[in-house]
């Protein structure tokens, strides 16, 4: 397998093991979204998956940090028009995607909608994942990172 | 922009600004948010003066007024001075900077606008000018203040404008 071009890591984890302290802060920090009770692990996934593909990331994509049934998975990028998704998650995605396209454009709506199923509290969760996600999917790029050679599933998009 | 907060956090102000905002309505993640953000600049290899280049140059570009308006006090003391960060705007590649300060621009400018799209002009640049630690740090740092920045904007409630505040490291 190939490594990045900024370390000798073939992987997040390896990449960021040339810092330590950093590296052991950033998985408490990121450990900590998938135990949090203001939005489900299961609602973020979908979130983190719906990033990857529209930043075209297959390592991300391939990523699990929380187990998703594989016909939701495969039905992503229709989730507008696909009944697996709850009202809940729609509501999350949709601030997803306008986030990851012009964080300026997100409207009191897409915050309401949020807020509607997970509070206050849950939009602030669902924001503060989403600057940890994205960044992480950017990284995975602009560090090149290899894909892992088994393809589960194409990206879609 | 929107004006008007989208979350409140009504709790009696600790006169932390960071526990004080929208972010103290989450502690499951907040001490680990302000633990990460301590180790960013205190415990990787690039100075304080570099990371608030990184740190400003996103700010300007994800038109986050707070964090536009903050200079941190050790990127200060370390020689960071207000007509320095004048020139990191369009014209920085003209400025005089050093190569490093550019190269840290043009980082953070890649990670915002296009991750998918690093010449290998630029990665040779990079490597050549910074060692593996240092970019890993770089990449860390921008991913951190660009994330913190968004979230931000996000929550809404900010002004069109607020003057330059110098803050210390929230503990």
């Amino acid at each position: 397998m190939c490594n990045s071009w900024v370390s000798s890591g073939s992987d997040r984890d390896a990449t960021m093991r040339a810092l330590p302290e950093i590296a052991t802060r950033f998985e408490q920090l990121y450990q900590s979204l998938w135990t949090q009770p203001h939005i489900p692990a299961s609602t973020l996934e979908l979130c983190r998956l719906r990033l990857a593909q529209l930043h075209r990331c297959d390592v991300e994509w391939q990523r699990r940090d929380h187990a998703v049934p594989a016909p939701k998975r495969d039905a992503l990028q229709h989730w507008p028009d696909d009944e697996q998704f709850s009202a809940a998650e729609r509501a999350c995605l949709a601030f997803t995607e306008v986030y990851a396209m012009d964080t300026q454009s997100i409207t009191d709506q897409l915050a309401d909608a949020v807020k509607a199923h997970h509070g206050d509290a849950g939009l602030v969760m669902l924001v503060e994942a989403l600057g940890i996600l994205d960044g992480m999917t950017r990284l995975s790029l602009l560090w090149q990172l290899p894909v892992p050679s088994a393809m589960r599933s194409p990206i879609g998009d | 922009m929107a004006s008007k907060a989208r979350a409140r956090n009504t709790s009696a102000p600790s006169g932390n600004m960071i526990r004080d905002s929208a972010l103290g309505l989450v502690p499951e993640t907040l001490d680990h948010y302000m633990a990460l953000n301590r180790a960013i600049w205190e415990s990787g290899p690039l100075k304080p003066a570099e990371i608030e280049v990184a740190r400003l140059r996103n700010a300007r570009t994800v038109n986050c007024v707070f964090c536009k308006s903050v200079r941190y006090d050790i990127a200060k003391a370390d020689g960071l001075s207000e007509d320095r960060v004048a020139m990191i705007d369009d014209g920085f590649r003209s400025s005089s900077l050093s190569i490093r300060e550019k190269l840290i621009i043009a980082f953070t400018d890649q990670f915002l606008h296009d991750p998918n799209g690093l010449s290998e002009e630029l990665k040779a640049e990079l490597l050549a000018s910074f060692t593996s630690a240092e970019l890993v740090h770089l990449s860390m740092l921008v991913a951190h203040f660009s994330g913190f920045s968004r979230c931000a904007v996000s929550l809404g409630g900010m002004p069109d404008s607020l003057p330059v505040i110098e803050i210390s490291l929230p503990q």
